[in-house]
């Protein structure tokens, strides 16, 4: 109507028709409160008719309007010239909307049936109210969040989740109830930056201290582009995030485990490769998973294997875990301990399985050594024993039954002191067990035990300490040799020994008591003879007196003989317990003095070097200084004799050395002249008896020493002989 | 007995002039040298003794007379072939006693006899 000119180009009757069809309520209101106009809606409305209503007093008219504040504010437009608006109900359900402006200089009415209005707002409003409980009330946690970061309102649902009341939660800024405070700047940057925030994960402070990890979605709610605030719907995940953790411990532990654990279809087709069973087999998972397990890891002969595990798990019959074997990518066996164990769905559905391989063949090969060492203890003639540290017996061998009587079930548990150990003996049993905990052995101990049945037994004992892996001593293995034989026969060859040493003994004593007693008589032989010579010799011939030579002669060489016999087995008896310490130089000395006539007479010039102390019989060492001068003496050369003794250390032994410049001995006789009687030279040319250096011989064997010769005929020997520079036992 | 000859041709050697009993063998030693004891014999006075005799050894002749009250100072010389130390300790222990070893050498046996003389001649 803007730009039409009513009052010029339309006749009043048109309005007044024009306003009648109007579906509103139109009132002219003069400013005497009568109603200048109504039309037919306005008429209806005040139940009048058109005549009726017009000069009509407009508060009689519409009755419904006549109170006091109604009457004010209609005055007040009237009065200040401003237009009002309000609602009305007119009869019960019909609700007016009116327009009160002042026209002229009366007031105009307009109103407009909003009933159907009010009945669609009401409505409206039921929504919002359900909407905002079910904010406020729902499961889902929502808060709003200003530009500056402060809570501008929670939900219930929220505020349960995190533990705040809303005082404690709403007006406060969002940071304090972040873990991480670069998540929530990160937050707020996005959002600011118009991003939409699915599933963004946070650490979320609950009043009691916790953690809670919630995803949250957010966006801004913006009004004419400006940012009002965001709507933050926040999901707990805490369980979720546990729950995920935990399968990646199962993950972990599945492929840190040292068993190869491996899953498989029904079709046999491998659907899981840990760690391990890439380490075990050699295949990695890239090339085990999708083949056929039978194939890739089944030898021939267990080719049965595969198909009665799944016939068991389908038929719902368990797998006991069994040994068996697989083959591993380069085509060496493996033996193994297999676990199976159905894979079900949801439904209880058998979809595949899984298996836990162990590798078992050290272990088997431990076991088959250990069986081999088993079996060797078994079969040893010895007993093998084993005990803990409190002595009580913990395994039994076959030979310790038969060596002692019991039996294995007899013996294992029981001690060994009670079960074996004779009476006067427990205290040995004590002294083993402290070397034991000490970590010593025993080793080849002699001693006794009992038998079942009572017996004594000897038996030499090796007791060594059993450690276990963190070499601690837990035990002993004891073996027993039953050597009553042993000890019997040891005994019988003591005593046969000294039988025999008895019965050396009373030779030696025998031919030193002979050539004593062999004397008396030859003496009677020799003195006679020169008696008869002296007092009888002008009665006799000369064949007489040759013969009688012959006797005299015979008896002194006898006599000579009969004292270097007695000398050589003076050797023995004279030489009996542990020699003394004598020196040398000073045996040589006196000799020297003994000798001296014979020496003098041919000149001889005998000089010495270093001499020692010596541990020897003095007797023993005069015999062997006695015997090699007089044997260079005897056999010396036309040259003055010149003879040097010494000695040299060599390690534990002192090198004596006798030199002279005498006729030498034949290499071919160097051995025998240390014989008995062994003389290389007749007399009378070289006088002797043969026994020098028997006698020589015999003391070196008594000193624990060893005599010999070195010799080049024409140029002299030299004798040499070792004794020990401590004595020997 | 054949040094009995010898110790009697040492005496005769020295001119010695003495009465020689010859006493063959260690009982009859001892039971001569009780009778002795009993004054129903004489006492030599020297006595020659060889350890080595035939049933009773010298060294229990020699104990029994060192063991007479009247007698024991008899001068005793041991002509023996034993070169023992032992034996000589012992006689040594009964003095007084001479100690001589029976010389194989005739010349040297037959010098015993000034010996022989001397210990008579201080009787």
């Amino acid at each position: 109507m803007t730009g039409v000119d009513a009052r010029t180009t339309v006749p009043f009757s048109i309005a007044q028709a024009l306003l009648d069809d109007a579906p509103g309520a139109v009132v002219f209101i003069s400013p005497d409160w009568s109603v200048a106009y109504a039309n037919r809606r306005a008429a209806e409305l005040a139940d009048k008719s058109a005549r009726e209503i017009a000069g009509a007093d407009f508060w009689i008219l519409f009755s419904r309007f006549e109170d006091a504040a109604t009457k004010r504010r209609f005055s007040r437009v009237l009065k200040d010239g401003l237009e009002i608006e309000f609602d009305c109900e007119m009869s019960p359900g019909q609700w007016f909307q009116f327009r009160l402006r002042p026209i002229g200089n009366g007031l105009a009415l307009y109103g407009t049936d909003v009933s159907e209005n009010r009945i669609a707002t009401q409505s409206l409003r039921e929504r919002e109210a359900e909407l905002t409980d079910f904010l406020e009330n729902g499961n889902v946690a929502l808060h709003w969040v200003g530009p500056d970061g402060t809570i501008l309102w929670a939900n219930d649902a929220e505020l349960a989740l995190l533990g705040y009341t809303a005082e404690e939660y709403i007006g406060h800024s969002v940071k304090d109830y972040h873990v991480d405070p670069p998540i929530i700047d990160d937050i707020l940057y996005r959002l600011a930056n118009n991003e939409k925030l699915q599933s963004y994960e946070a650490r979320l402070r609950r009043k009691d201290g916790s953690i809670c990890h919630v995803a949250m979605n957010s966006s801004v709610y913006r009004k004419n582009g400006k940012f009002i605030h965001t709507r933050c719907f926040t999901r707990d995940i805490t369980a979720d995030k546990a729950y995920a953790q935990f399968q990646e411990h199962l993950v972990a532990i599945v492929n840190s485990s040292e068993d190869a654990i491996i899953s498989q279809d029904l079709n046999g087709l491998l659907t899981s490769w840990n760690t391990s069973a890439e380490r075990m087999f050699g295949f990695t998972a890239e090339e085990a998973v999708g083949q056929p397990v039978a194939t890739l890891l089944v030898p021939e002969d267990r080719q049965h294997d595969e198909p009665e595990i799944l016939s068991r798990l389908q038929k719902g019959e368990p797998v006991i875990p069994f040994e068996t074997k697989r083959r591993k990518k380069d085509g060496t066996l493996l033996e193994i301990f297999l676990t199976v164990s159905p894979v079900k769905d949801s439904q209880g559905q058998i979809v595949g399985l899984s298996k836990t391989v162990r590798d078992i063949t050290d272990r088997q090969r431990k076991e088959r050594a250990s069986q081999l060492l088993a079996a060797i203890v078994d079969n040893s003639e010895d007993a093998i024993i084993s005990k803990n540290l409190d002595g009580v017996i913990t395994s039994w061998n076959k030979s310790a039954e038969r060596l002692f009587g019991f039996t294995g079930e007899e013996a294992i548990g029981q001690s060994v002191a009670a079960l074996l150990i004779p009476d006067d003996r427990q205290d040995e049993e004590r002294e083993i067990l402290s070397r034991l905990r000490k970590g010593e052995r025993t080793d080849h101990f002699e001693t006794k035990r009992r038998r079942k049945d009572g017996a004594l037994l000897d038996i030499s004992l090796t007791v060594s300490p059993v450690k276990d892996s963190r070499n601690r001593i837990v035990g002993a293995s004891k073996i027993a040799r039953d050597i009553t034989e042993q000890v019997r026969s040891r005994a019988a060859l003591r005593k046969a020994n000294n039988a025999l040493r008895r019965s050396n003994a009373d030779l030696e004593q025998f031919a030193y008591s002979a050539s004593h007693d062999l004397q008396e008589p030859l003496r009677m032989v020799s003195t006679y003879t020169e008696m008869l010579r002296r007092k009888y010799g002008d009665k006799l011939d000369s064949r007489a007196h040759e013969y009688m030579d012959f006797v005299s002669e015979g008896g002194s060489r006898m006599e000579r003989l009969l004292h270097d016999l007695r000398s050589f087995m003076q050797v023995s008896i004279a030489g009996e317990g542990r020699p003394p310490v004598v020196d040398s130089r000073t045996v040589l000395g006196d000799t020297l003095a003994n000798l001296k006539p014979a020496i003098d007479e041919i000149r001889a010039e005998i000089t010495s070097g270093p001499l020692p102390p010596v541990a020897i019989h003095e007797f023993q060492l005069g015999q062997l200084f006695q015997n090699l001068i007089v044997n260079a003496i005897r056999y010396r050369s036309d040259a003055p004799l010149r003879v040097h003794v010494e000695a040299v250390r060599e390690g534990d032994q002192w090198k004596f050395s006798v030199r002279d410049n005498g006729i030498g001995i034949d290499p071919e006789y160097q051995e025998q002249i240390f014989g008995i009687f062994k003389r290389l030279h007749a007399a009378p040319e070289y006088p002797g008896t043969g026994m020098g250096l028997a006698i020589c011989h015999r003391v070196l064997e008594r000193a624990g020493g060893r005599i010999w010769v070195e010799s080049e005929p024409g140029r002299g020997s030299t004798f040499f002989f070792r004794l020990p520079v401590e004595a020997p036992f | 007995m054949a040094d009995v000859g010898l110790v009697r041709e040492s005496l005769d050697e020295h001119k010695v002039r003495c009465e020689l009993t010859v006493i063959p063998n260690g009982e009859l030693a001892v039971r001569f040298f009780e009778e002795a004891d009993a004054d129903r014999r004489p006492w030599p006075d020297l006595v020659i003794l060889d350890l080595n005799l035939p049933k009773k050894p010298g060294m229990e002749v020699l104990r029994r007379i060192r063991s007479s009250r009247v007698h024991r100072d008899v001068r005793v010389i041991v002509l023996t072939s034993s070169d023992n130390q032992k034996d000589r300790e012992e006689v040594a222990s009964l003095h007084p006693c001479l100690y001589l070893r029976k010389p194989s050498n005739l010349d040297e046996f037959l010098k015993l006899g000034a010996i022989f003389s001397r210990n008579l001649q201080h009787t």
